[in-house]
């Protein structure tokens, strides 16, 4: 079957093309995708809690494993979306106009770093605050009004 | 993600199945460039798609560019919210697509690249 793909693909490559390309120009950002991922990880650590550890069954070991993977795996994607927010779309005169920017950005980046490393439901509630606070602040400097809400 | 057996095959011969060239390296480990995958256009005339699947769809702000893309989460606006496989921030990035700019799901791949 490879044979038979492979010839066809040599001899009459797909003329159709779709682009995996890096990080490009586009321009298209929403702190919508890192609200998302903070969300996931605040699930996983209310699930996380509502197991008991002290089961000793191979279900529960299976679920907690599970959410624990999952919990670490969101918590680095919401921390890479919002440095790449914070990085690429905002520019010094965002700054000038909200002077604690960074100190928001630097403490959402860390409350992610703290969900994923605990398993605290404070700070996970924390980091979708300030995800909140991101939202207001990066809709505002667009000019427009949209409102802030969760999937769950 | 399974390789192109003989029923997808006859699918892409009876035009039920497109070939698509990748492009880039944002869905490596699973896909590099110039792999070639087969693509169901009419997956998501009946039914929603699902998060996890592999699409094309029109980038939302390129006209002309056609993006292949995992698809991640759904926002409650509708729009989906795709993504690369590439663990590197840097050779990836997410992007929202609306449900009309999803063209078909990926279904096999077909060749890798030579």
């Amino acid at each position: 079957m490879k044979l038979l793909t492979r010839t066809i693909q040599k001899l009459f490559p797909a003329r159709m093309t779709a682009s995996a390309h890096c990080d490009g120009p586009c321009g298209v950002y929403d702190p919508a995708s890192a609200r998302i991922a903070a969300e996931a990880v605040l699930s996983m650590t209310k699930k996380i809690l509502a197991l008991d550890p002290g089961d000793r069954s191979h279900a529960t070991a299976n679920s907690l494993s599970r959410f624990i993977t999952i919990k670490e795996e969101q918590a680095q994607l919401a921390k890479t979306d919002l440095l790449i927010l914070w990085t690429d779309y905002f520019k010094p005169p965002h700054l000038e106009q909200y002077p604690d920017l960074h100190d928001i950005f630097w403490q959402a980046a860390k409350l992610c770093s703290a969900a994923k490393v605990e398993v605290s439901i404070e700070k996970a509630e924390e980091l979708m605050e300030t995800i909140n606070k991101i939202h207001t602040i990066f809709w505002a400097t667009k000019k427009r009004e949209v409102p802030y809400y969760t999937a769950s | 993600m399974q390789e192109s057996n003989w029923k997808e095959i006859f699918l892409w011969l009876t035009r039920r199945r497109r070939r698509c060239r990748v492009l880039g390296i944002s869905m490596l480990p699973l896909l590099s460039t110039d792999d070639e995958v087969l693509i169901d256009l009419q997956a998501y005339r009946h039914q929603h798609p699902l998060i996890g699947d592999i699409v094309i769809a029109r980038h939302p702000t390129q006209t002309g560019l056609q993006i292949i893309k995992r698809i991640m989460g759904v926002n409650e606006d509708g729009r989906y919210q795709l993504r690369g496989d590439n663990p590197d921030p840097i050779r990836n990035s997410s992007v929202l697509v609306h449900f009309s700019l999803i063209l078909g799901r990926v279904t096999s791949r077909f060749a890798a690249a030579k």
